[in-house]
């Protein structure tokens, strides 16, 4: 059993992802000074975590996730998968059990939908036959149906439908990592939401540990089991979970960057069912929300409620509680955070 | 210019001749499935040398831009002294004039293969080898083969002026039919190399056709 074998090999769901103090420096031609596009990146990613990192443009988040799979490689420190330094694993091998997806996802034109998502097994010397099921199941996966989609070609989907298929492209031999570059940065609003759903419905399923890459704040807060936030010259501003980010802004820079919205940004990650609701009163009260619905929805919903408050009900119907205007104020001011 | 009496095409010599005719078209395209052959393989070679160091491009091309421009008739003749009324002196001239087209056209297929495709190919663990055989080279083969269009169709047209060092194919019917101011074999040699261009072009664009089944779905 070779080196790369044992890294992420028997990984049952998702590997645990560790950057131990990574610079990156790209040496200056005008005076020979170095300029460091990663400084000094220390953080720790959990199993089955989506750990989003987060940036304006240039600020090393691309470099950081591209140094994991070795596409780059970091002038100084370690990055660790599962406790093995990368650099010590073949990169080619390394590559083949990491998932990687980017916002151009890269389909190959010249090869049919089923021969794209077969690359890897095929690399891996995967057994037809066990090739041509886990194309079927995993062009099911991302909602496609595989009798009409294995045998097109790239330019016959829609952007929406690519970006699917490299997304399936990059599970088929089920990584325990996945490395997404803007995955769904090319696709229309209303496209990109749905992607985002059906992609954090499915990582929970699996388990899997990614590293999301995005411009987007939005993006962050709502697939980030913990966000990142880079500022220019590659150092991390805050790395805490997204209510924790929206919250308690580390810095004015992190403040600015998740914008003056960041209350209303953290209701939309907050469920009703995590507010402190008012007893159900005897007549039932305004409109009836699921205690999955997020605040910001059911906010948006009592503004326009003639009494301002709504019954909660769990997923059989019955009733759980009442939410009105102060409900929600409590849960975003910094008196209540203290609950979390 | 025509002879009194001389009808332009005599069909009884084309009936005497056939297996002649025959002879010299099976040379024709064997002179010129060799220099496209080995002029692939050269331009391939240039190409590889050139994706490894990009510096290389302008003195390879610059070079077989100068090939390129040396009239043929100038270039066998340069070549005679050395290597005599050959095959050999045949070969060397038509493969360089191949040598231009096909390199660019190489050159441009790889650096047409889309930058995703390749980040994509590599960040899924391709190793450089199975990047080029198997994504760069299948994407760029259209381009290619248009670049194998021009050089074979051009390469056809040439090797009737290798009959001037004793080679040339159809084009030995060419050169008897000035020399004697003999029609027929003049217009059987310029006919079928005419012929034997399109016909190459024709079977080329299927080719083109059928190693980029991609390139023809409707979207």
């Amino acid at each position: 059993m070779t080196r790369s074998d044992e890294l992420l090999g028997r990984a049952k769901g998702g590997a645990t992802v560790e950057f131990r103090q990574v610079s990156k420096h790209y040496a200056r031609s005008a005076n020979g000074q170095p300029i460091a596009a990663v400084r000094d990146l220390s953080l720790v990613v959990q199993p089955g975590e989506i750990c989003v990192l987060v940036g304006p443009s240039g600020c090393g988040k691309t470099t950081s996730l591209k140094m994991v799979n070795r596409l780059i490689e970091p002038t100084s420190g370690q990055i660790l998968i599962d406790g093995v330094d990368v650099m010590t694993v073949d990169p080619v091998a390394l590559r083949r059990r990491i998932g990687y997806v980017i916002q151009q996802v890269g389909l190959f034109p010249h090869r049919t939908i089923a021969e794209n998502i077969a690359t890897v097994p095929e690399l891996v010397g995967w057994p037809k036959a066990k090739i041509r099921a886990r194309v079927d199941e995993l062009i099911a996966l991302v909602g496609l149906d595989p009798a009409s989609y294995r045998d097109r070609y790239p330019s016959q989907l829609s952007g929406g439908e690519r970006q699917r298929i490299g997304v399936a492209r990059a599970m088929a031999i089920e990584p325990p990592l996945m490395l997404m570059d803007e995955p769904f940065g090319a696709v229309d609003p209303i496209v990109r939401e749905r992607l985002q759903n059906e992609f954090l419905d499915l990582q929970r399923r699996l388990g899997l540990t990614v590293l999301f890459v995005t411009h987007d704040i939005d993006e962050a807060i709502k697939l980030g089991t913990r966000v990142a936030v880079f500022e220019q010259g590659g150092t991390i501003a805050q790395y805490s979970p997204p209510a924790e980010l929206l919250m308690r802004p580390a810095t004015d820079y992190v403040a600015r960057f998740v914008g003056s919205d960041r209350a209303l940004k953290r209701l939309a990650v907050m469920r009703l069912a995590d507010l402190r609701l008012s007893p159900v009163s005897s007549a039932g009260e305004g409109p009836v929300f699921s205690a999955e619905t997020n605040v910001r929805d059911a906010l948006a919903a009592l503004l326009l409620a003639p009494r301002a408050a709504g019954t909660v009900v769990d997923s059989s119907g019955v009733p759980i509680g009442v939410v009105t205007m102060e409900t929600i104020a409590s849960a975003v001011q910094p008196v209540a955070a203290s609950l979390e | 210019m025509t002879i009194q009496g001389e009808p332009l095409v005599r069909f009884d010599w084309i009936g005497n001749n056939l297996g002649l005719i025959g002879e010299r078209l099976w040379e024709h395209i064997f002179l010129t499935v060799l220099a496209v052959g080995l002029g692939l393989a050269i331009s391939f070679g240039l190409s590889l040398a050139i994706r490894w160091n990009g510096r290389l491009y302008l003195p390879i091309t610059s070079i077989a831009g100068v090939l390129y421009t040396i009239p043929s008739l100038a270039l066998f003749a340069l070549l005679v002294p050395f290597t005599g009324l050959s095959i050999l002196t045949a070969e060397i001239g038509l493969v360089s004039y191949t040598l231009l087209i096909l390199t660019r056209n190489i050159v441009g297929g790889l650096e047409g293969v889309p930058a995703d495709a390749r980040e994509a190919a590599i960040g899924m663990g391709y190793t450089a080898r199975q990047l080029l055989l198997r994504v760069e080279l299948p994407l760029a083969l259209p381009v290619i083969i248009a670049g194998v269009r021009v050089a074979t169709v051009t390469t056809i047209g040439l090797v009737t002026v290798t009959a001037l060092i004793g080679q040339g194919g159809l084009g030995q019917f060419i050169l008897q039919g000035i020399q004697r101011f003999f029609y027929t074999p003049l217009v059987v040699g310029a006919v079928l190399s005419i012929a034997l261009a399109i016909a190459a072009d024709a079977l080329l664009v299927g080719l083109q056709r059928a190693v980029a089944p991609w390139t023809a779905v409707k979207r």
